[in-house]
């Protein structure tokens, strides 16, 4: 291998065992799975990498040491994109609209659930103005159930019991199973409630009744689609036999 | 000689306005550079993590301080490159005033020189 050119570039090309372009596309590829990075931070990101993984060659430092002393430096995805996020207003809107559409999806469904049993309580035919009014004041209140709650997480009450909640959305496998059981469960309760004041049979009431799980189900896909990025709190356990 | 401590992340964080904008003032420079001459100008005291570095700067692009521009460098790479804004002219003045105060009270304090303004 006498008389092979050692400049940093040459040996970037020939290099055989680790093959340093491959590594930084890995690289890159990791940082692009990562939500609510712009695509403007990655290329800066990049370019820094980059920068650094020279400046290590420059000390004399093969191609592999020069890339991981690099990449250890710049940091990991996960904790990069942590930081990144807490100044960028498009992830913090993202966060906002997160919150919002949890509101909207819990008094939605709680609002359907009563709705549906106030309809199965009550007489099909001839009901009372009286009866009429408790109805719409039983759907308003379990519509504002989440607004009270929230009130009062916000006054710091009840956060330990709410804090055990947090199981159910854990994850984003967690929080769709959580809001499609949700959807699920109003659906077929209305459905059943629907039969009951069309006085039609139960299959008749499926497709009118499911209908009305569109919205819910928009706005579940919703916040399956916002939910913020993983805490690191729970660190993964490395699945290893 | 006692081995000097690193600063506090408190204090990181709240130098590293001044001293984005004072680097910034003496040209444009890009990430990696501004991160050497940071260690480079305090011994080593004063450790900016790579990742950290970057949402301050977009901040301080945000709050309208500095700006930037993609550019080519002289290894043919494209760069991100931070320059000052009129604003950011003025909030360095502001900022050099204050840390100043903060530098010339404790100087009194500890009988010590203070630096000349």
């Amino acid at each position: 291998m006498a008389g092979r050119s050692q400049l940093p570039v040459q040996i970037m090309e020939d290099q055989t065992r680790f093959d340093l372009n491959a590594a930084i596309d890995n690289w890159r590829n990791e940082l692009a799975a990562q939500p609510n990075l712009a695509p403007d931070d990655r290329r800066e990101l990049e370019t820094h990498l980059r920068d650094a993984i020279a400046g290590f060659q420059q000390r004399g430092l093969n191609d592999e040491e020069s890339f991981w002393l690099a990449r250890r430096r710049v940091g990991q995805p996960p904790e990069l994109v942590e930081e990144f996020v807490k100044t960028n207003p498009a992830a913090i809107w993202r966060e906002r609209m997160f919150w919002m559409c949890l509101a909207i999806f819990l008094s939605n469904t709680l609002g359907s659930i009563a709705r549906s049993v106030t309809f199965a309580l009550m007489p099909v035919n001839g009901r009372s103005s009286f009866q009429m009014t408790m109805q719409i004041i039983i759907i308003s209140l379990a519509s504002l159930i989440p607004v009270i709650l929230a009130v009062s997480l916000a006054k710091g009450k009840m956060v330990s019991q709410f804090s055990k909640l947090t199981l159910f959305v854990e994850n984003r496998l967690r929080l769709a199973i959580t809001a499609f059981l949700c959807v699920a469960i109003s659906s077929s309760i209305w459905i059943m409630a629907l039969a009951r004041i069309t006085r039609s049979d139960f299959p008749s009431s499926i497709m009118p009744g499911s209908t009305s799980a569109l919205y819910p189900l928009i706005i579940a896909l919703l916040l399956v689609w916002l939910m913020p990025p993983q805490n690191r709190k729970t660190p993964k356990t490395p699945k290893r036999a | 000689m006692y081995k000097t401590a690193m600063l506090t992340k408190d204090l990181v964080a709240a130098s590293s306005k001044p001293l984005l904008l004072s680097i910034l003032a003496g040209g444009e420079s890009y990430g990696y550079e501004i991160i050497q001459k940071v260690r480079e100008l305090s011994g080593g005291q004063i450790e900016w993590s790579d990742g950290m570095l970057y949402p301050v700067l977009h901040r301080l692009e945000r709050d309208g301080l500095i700006e930037s521009e993609w550019k080519e460098a002289d290894t043919g790479r494209e760069r991100k490159y931070y320059f000052l804004s009129s604003g950011g002219r003025k909030a360095l003045k502001t900022e050099r005033q204050q840390w100043l105060a903060v530098h010339n009270s404790l100087c009194k304090l500890w009988k010590i020189k203070p630096a000349s303004i």
